[in-house]
Order: structure tokens, then sequence, then C-alpha cells
């Protein structure tokens, strides 16, 4: 099912936190919510499941306008950053609830719970209580919850943000593949560009209620339309006044025409190194190496290369001014 | 410090015995100073009696009244913040601060025959002060923001994920409130249930003003005590005593549960 | 904000408001009237005559004393119970909340019949200062007990400890560290003592004797004023006593909230 919204604009206090965006969302896929913090991005996800009132401007999921249709009719599912689990009801309650309100009879709740559990891997803590459990289980509990009422969108915000690094990842791929075996549209809210990039079929990059760019995650990366997109989506390193991502530049030999930088720091991180070079009281440069391309050239601090671009493709229009030479 | 001195404890223990358990232990000492026939015969008392039926037709209306309120008040203040609900904040807190002599005052101004708003009850035949309608006023007054005190924190602390989630999920906000928002401020509730009964049985001197004091008449509990007193019975006046403070004790143990309960809440199921 | 609250909801708050009115709002209102239905040079000197001032002065004295003393015994007492586990620590932590539960008339009974005239302990200080402030400490223990309590047990033990590692004593440790941590919610806590101290009557009434200009504390004189039907009288002492409450909470709550705000 898709969804559409139209012209939405939202104040809060006097500030305004969205400026009458508009997007459509394809059925079946994930798209990605991703900007700053006060972006408006919790607050457009808010705004689609009817949690809060738009100021001006239309909704519609499944074709139909939902402007005015309270939350509860919407049909959709919501997860909280937080789980918000109703914490005196066990795992298996907290899951029935929807079906409860939908007054389904005890046996088929019972068959449609257990079914669900067993989808989120959590079966064998039904009888436990919230607080029993992890974050990670919360999270897949308020996953399971939300699911049980069948909902036409999936809406998710932020929902690994509280999670450690370990977990997150792991959740993550996992909600992944889920939502591509279940095929269902959902949107996901996030700050982290890696989450986005890794799972997203779509990402809308959002900045102080505006939509600065929408695509292909790929397709985004490699051609940000704005600075901010190129400095929010991945790691930016300017050469000779212009922007570039780390890996587009190389570091050749000084026999080589092109500048010759000295190498300041190697910052080893495992599967790639980080080599910051720079000349004197000039900015520093940074080229990103692999393990290998790291070994094979083994840069020493005070050692001299040259750095030149790897490809002849740059990466944004000509016309973005970031990217005009000062020289 | 992690521990406090041996000295410390004894001595805090010394004042809290002194001061407070001294006096309880003294009313069961005095009731029972006389033996259990003369006590029985004590609880038997006719205006102490009718005195007991007034204070427990005060509570069971009193009671339930600023229950409701409370609830609703607090919902309003912390779910739906309004410039309204901040003057209500400070408003309903006002009754914490007051002399009871100065709330009996007031609302002998305001609702007695020739008072301001009493006169127009007068015209329509109805009688406010020196009866019972007056007692279940001041009795309301006093008790006022015991349950929204201890409700309002809690219901911030929770925050409204809860609810908002079960929005989501089909629940209309009837459901929401009895299935969701009551069950997470119970404890909260109860605890300032149990405040605003003990508030209103043992309420003195609001009562004793607008009920005007008339013997087997519009006497509760704690004024027949009083009176007993004043004329020298101090027997039947700890008889009393003893009751109210057997109620005390009972409070005591459940508002001992319910802050236990809360503090559980609070630190054990946060993420 | 949320969406057009439906009616239910406005009648809701319809009958919230109507309730308030009926309850505070309007006797309030009917305080003011009455207080100054002569005037205001009326008003004044009611106020001000020389057995309000009198019963004011020993109001005041009495319940800053209790609140002060509570203020430290409270604090000592809420450290005890946080910091310490021992047998009967349950049985502490519940009977601090006796004041509340406790009818004043029964705790002032008690004290009257403990410390007056038929005195088991043979001491007779009825009509005396000292017993007006025993009844009062015994109203007043429970707000400086449970205002610091939660911010003790919110404070962790680390700080202290790092304090103590650097040499410092059991006395600087709390004088230094725990002190300033507790101070807002302590003066918060022993304003509002003070201001219901202020109008305490139940339990003070019997063992004070209520000799004019002696031992009459400003509520009982209220009260007097009152039954002998001085209405406007009683009114004029009544909000001079209000406000004088009013402003002591004021003043306490918003340099408490300096203070906290200081501590960032």
């Amino acid at each position: 099912m898709a969804v559409s919204y139209n012209g939405v604009t939202k104040s809060f206090r006097g500030r305004l936190v969205l400026d009458g965006i508009s997007d459509v969302v394809n059925e079946g896929e994930l798209t990605a919510l991703l900007g700053p913090s006060g972006s408006g991005k919790s607050t457009l996800l808010k705004i689609i499941a009817g949690l809060i009132p738009l100021d001006s401007g239309r909704v519609s999921l499944a074709g139909k306008d939902v402007t005015n249709t309270p939350a509860r009719d919407r049909h959709i599912g919501f997860c909280f950053q937080d789980y918000a689990p109703f914490r005196h009801l066990s795992l298996r309650e907290n899951v029935a609830y929807g079906l409860k309100v939908q007054h389904v009879a005890r046996a088929q709740r019972r068959e449609q719970v257990d079914e669900l559990l067993r989808l989120v891997r959590l079966e064998e803590f039904a009888e436990q209580y919230p607080h029993q459990l992890s974050g990670g289980q919360r999270q897949r509990m308020a996953l399971a919850r939300a699911l049980a009422i069948k909902p036409d969108v999936l809406l998710l915000d932020e929902p690994f943000a509280a999670l450690d690094a370990q977990v997150r990842a792991e959740l993550r791929s996992w909600v992944h593949s889920l939502q591509q075996e279940l095929g269902i549209t959902t949107i996901l809210v996030t700050h982290d560009q890696v989450e986005a990039m890794e799972i997203a079929d779509r990402l809308v990059i959002l900045n102080a209620g505006k939509i600065e760019q929408a695509g292909r995650p790929s397709f985004v990366y490699d051609h940000p339309a704005t600075e901010f997109v190129a400095s929010f989506l991945g790691p930016i390193t300017s050469l000779g006044g212009i922007s570039y991502r780390p890996h587009e530049l190389e570091l050749v030999s000084t026999n080589e025409p092109g500048e010759t930088l000295e190498v300041r720091e190697v910052v080893r991180l495992g599967f790639e190194v980080r080599v910051i070079l720079g000349e004197g009281e000039g900015p520093t440069t940074w080229v990103q190496l692999t393990h290998d391309q790291a070994k094979h050239l083994n840069p020493r601090v005070g050692e001299r290369f040259g750095v030149r671009v790897r490809s002849l493709k740059s990466s944004s229009s000509q016309s973005s001014p970031t990217r005009e030479s000062t020289r | 410090m992690r521990r406090s001195s041996l000295v410390l404890r004894v001595l805090v223990v010394a004042y809290v015995g002194a001061l407070l358990a001294l006096p309880l232990g003294f009313v069961f000492q005095q009731a029972f100073s006389h033996g259990w026939v003369q006590l029985w015969a004590a609880l038997h008392d006719h205006a102490m009696d009718l005195a007991i039926v007034l204070t427990a037709k005060v509570a069971i209306l009193a009671v339930p009244l600023n229950v409701l309120f409370g609830v609703g008040v607090s919902l309003w203040i912390v779910r739906r913040p309004s410039r309204v609900s901040r003057v209500l904040d400070v408003v309903i807190d006002v009754p914490l601060a007051l002399s009871p002599i100065i709330v009996g005052l007031v609302l002998e101004l305001a609702y007695a025959q020739n008072g301001w708003f009493g006169s127009a009850f007068a015209a329509m035949g109805l009688r406010v002060m020196f009866s019972y309608p007056a007692i279940v006023l001041a009795s309301v007054f006093v008790s006022l923001p015991l349950v929204s005190r201890q409700v309002i924190p809690l219901l911030r602390e929770v925050g409204d994920h809860q609810e908002q989630t079960a929005a989501t999920l089909g629940a209309k906000p009837t459901r929401i409130f009895f299935t969701i928002t009551m069950r997470s401020i119970a404890w909260a509730a109860a605890y300032g249930v149990t405040l605003t009964l003990a508030r209103v049985i043992g309420e003195y001197g609001a009562v004793l003003i607008v009920s005007g004091n008339i013997a087997l008449i519009t006497q509760t509990l704690t004024l027949n005590i009083g009176a007993n007193f004043d004329n020298f019975n101090s027997y039947q006046g700890f008889v009393g005593a003893l009751l109210l403070a057997l109620v005390s004790v009972l409070v005591l143990t459940v508002i001992g549960v319910s802050r236990h309960r809360l503090e559980r809440k609070r630190h054990g199921s946060f993420v | 904000m949320r969406p057009l609250d439906d009616p239910r909801t406005y009648l809701a708050k319809g009958v919230a408001i109507g309730y308030l009115s009926l309850l505070v709002l309007i006797p309030m209102a009917a305080l003011l009237n009455n207080a100054f239905s002569h005037g205001l040079g009326v008003f004044w000197s009611a106020a001000t005559s020389t057995e309000s001032l009198d019963a004011l002065k020993l109001t005041v004295a009495c319940s800053l004393f209790a609140a002060l003393f509570n203020a430290a015994a409270g604090t000592a007492t809420a450290y005890v119970l946080v910091r310490d586990r021992f047998l009967g620590r349950g049985v502490l932590n519940a009977i601090i909340d006796l004041p509340f539960a406790l009818p004043t008339v029964v705790a002032g009974v008690t004290f009257y019949t403990l410390y007056g005239p038929h005195s088991p302990f043979h001491l007779n200080i009825t009509g005396t200062w000292v017993g007006i402030t025993v009844a009062i400490m015994f109203v007043t223990l429970p707000f400086s007990v449970r205002a610091v309590q939660p911010v003790l047990e919110s404070l962790t033990i680390d700080a202290e400890d790092a304090a103590a590692t650097l040499g410092a004593s059991p006395w600087r440790v709390f004088r230094t560290v725990t002190l300033p941590a507790i101070l807002p919610s302590l003066l918060t806590g022993t304003g509002l003592a003070f201001a219901r101290a202020l109008g305490e009557y139940g339990s003070v009434v019997f063992i004070s004797n209520n000799l004019p200009y002696h031992s009459e504390v400003s509520s009982s004189y209220v009260y007097s004023l009152v039954s002998q039907g001085n209405d406007s009288g009683a009114a004029a002492v009544a909000l001079f006593l209000l406000v004088g409450a009013l402003a002591v909470l004021i003043t306490t709550n918003v340099v408490a909230r300096r203070l906290a705000l200081r501590r960032g």
C-alpha cells in the first residue's frame, strides 16, 4: 500500500518544523527518513501515523485520504525508540493487545500471537514481563505487537537508537529481512546514515523541515544534490579546495605529476587505513586505503606522497558552490 | 561515608521514637487503661457512635469526589498542558498551605445563610453551612491536592508513548484510559486515595467551624474527641482516639506498601 | 497540540473548573471581600491589633524554631534511613508519615495528657512556648525527611567516596558534597513545613491554653474571633496570616530553584 503526503506543514510553539513537504512511498519498499536532530523526521512520521495533527497538507494511505482520520483507524503499525512496552502486561498480552481491541476470539488470538512470537523468536519469553527482557527483545516484542493487527504500513521511529552497537547491527539486518519477507511498506526514521544506507530501498534526506534529496541510497551517495547531503551521507575531505570522498583519492609516488603532501598521521582501523596528509599550515586531506593497499604503500609519518583523484568522474555537479576551487 | 555512625542512628531512633512513637503508644495505653469491659462500654457511647456514622458518611462522598477530580485534573495538567492547566496546578496546591481554621472561615464566609454565595442557596431553601454538606465541602477542600500530587509526577515520568501505541493498535480513548493509563498510575492513585481518606477522617479545625460542632448532629469523630476532652471526659476521648489511631496504622501500612511499589516501578523497568 | 477535543472533554474540563470554583475560588474571593468590607483602615487595625501581633509573634517564633530544628533532625533521619540497613528500618520509615496519617486532634489531646497537668512524667508545659513548639515539631518532621530522602537516594555514593579518597572527613564530605545537593529540596520542604506550622490548630490548641496575649497562637485567635461572630476581624487576621504564609512559600521556592539551577 502506498503512502503519500502532500504539502505537509507543521509548527511547534512558533517554530516551523516541517515546511510544506511532499513525497510518495511505494508499496513494499523500505524508505528511510534520514536527517539530523531537529530536522522534523520524527514529527513527519507521527503525522503520517495520525499521532499529531498537521497544520496544513494532506496524508494518504492506500490511496485514501486519511488527514482527518484518527490514528486508531489508519491501520498502521508504530514502534517507538523506547519500545513503549505495556509494563503491566506480559509479552503475550502485549502482542495480543491489538487483537483484543478487534475482539478476536481467544483461541484464534492465542494462535496468532504464538505465530508472531515464533516470527520474532520470542516464544520462550511469552509469559515474561517487559522489565525482564533486554532492549533488543523488547523492540522485537514491539514489532510483533505492531504486526499483529496486520497493518498496511509499518512506521519505525529510531527503533535501534537505544541499543548498543552489536545488537543494533543484528537487529537492523533482521528487521530488513523480515520486511522483505513480509513485503510490508515501511518507513524508518533514523539519524544514522550507515543504517539507512544499509537497509533502505529509498532514502529521503530531511534538513530543517525540507527534503534535501530523495532517491536510491547508492545514487544519492554518489550524486549528492547539495553540500549538506554530501557531508551528511558520508565522510568528506578536501583537496585543493574541492570536496571529495576519501576513497576517491589515491596516493601515488612523488615521481608522478601533481600535488605532493606530507603524511601527518596514519590511523589503522582494522579493515581500512586513513592517511592524513597536509602541507605546512594548510588544511589536511584524508585518503582512505584498504588494508592491502596500505601494506603495499606503507605510508609513514613524514613521508611525502602525491595525491590525486582516483577517477575522472566528478562526485557532484559542477554547479555546486562548495566544489569550486578556491584557487 | 557509606554508613552513618551508630551514635547518629541511636539519636535519630530516640528522637523519632520520643516524638512520634511515644504519643501513638500512649493513645493505646490510655484507651486500655481501664480494662476491656470499660472499653467495650465506651465504644458504645451514643454520641461517639453517631459521630462515627457521620464521619463514615462524609468519607463515602468526599473521597471518591476528590479521587475523580484528582485523576482527571492530573491527566489534564500533564497530557494537555495549557495556560489554564498551569493556573490549575497552582490553585490546587493552595489548600496544602492553608490553616484549617482559615479553611473553615472562608467556607463559612461564602456559604453561610447570609454569606456571599450562601444567600443564593438560602433562597432555594438549601442549607449549606452547619450541616452535612458543609462538612463534605471542608473535607474535600483540605484534601484537594493529595491525589494529584502523587499522580502528576508519575504521569510525567511514564510518558505517553504507551498510550500512543495503544491508539495505533486501534484502541479508543476510553479503552486506552482503563487498560493503559489507569494501570500505570494505579499505585500512585492508591497512595493518594489513602492520604485523602486519612485527611478526611482526621480533619478537625475546618470541620469545627463549618459544622457548628452541634453535639449528636454535626459532630464528626474528631470533634467528638475534642468535645470529650473539653468536658474533662478524657477516657472517652481516648477511646475515640484509639479508633482513629488504628485507622492511622492501617493507613501507614498501605502508604508503606504503595511507596514500595512505586519505588520498584521507578527503578525496575526502565531502559 | 492534540486535535480538537471532543465535546465530552470540554464538559469534563468545565466540570473540573466549576468544582474548583465552588470549592476554592469563591471562598477565597469571599475572604478578600469580607476582610476589606469595612475599608482598609479597619482591616489594618484588626490585623495589627495587640492581640493579633502577640499571637503572631508567638506562632512565628515557635514555628520557625520547630521548622529549623526539624530541618536538621529530618536530614539526619533521612540520612540514617537511606544509608543504613538495620532491623526496624522499615518501621522507622513507615512511622515518619504518622503526622500525615494521625488526626491533629488526637496528637493534640495526647500531648496535653503526656506533658500537661496529668503528665506521667510530672512535667507541665501547658501554656508555654515549649509545649507549643513540641506539638509543632510533631507535625513538621515528615516534611523535611520526605523532601531530603529522594535526593539522598539518587545521590550516588560515588561523589562522597571520591571526596573521602581525597582525604575529607565524614563531616566535611557532608558539608561540601551532600549538603549542597539536598539544599534546594530541604529549603522547599522546610518552607512548606513552616507555612503549615503557622496555621496548625488541632495539635496545638489543647496544650497551648489559649490565653490571649500570652499563649495564644494565631489560628486560635482567628477561631475566637469567629466564635464571637466577628467575621470581618477574623477575615482580616486570616488574610494577614495567609499572605505571610504565601510569601514564605514563594520565597523558599524561588531561592530553592535558583540554588538548583546554579548546581546545574
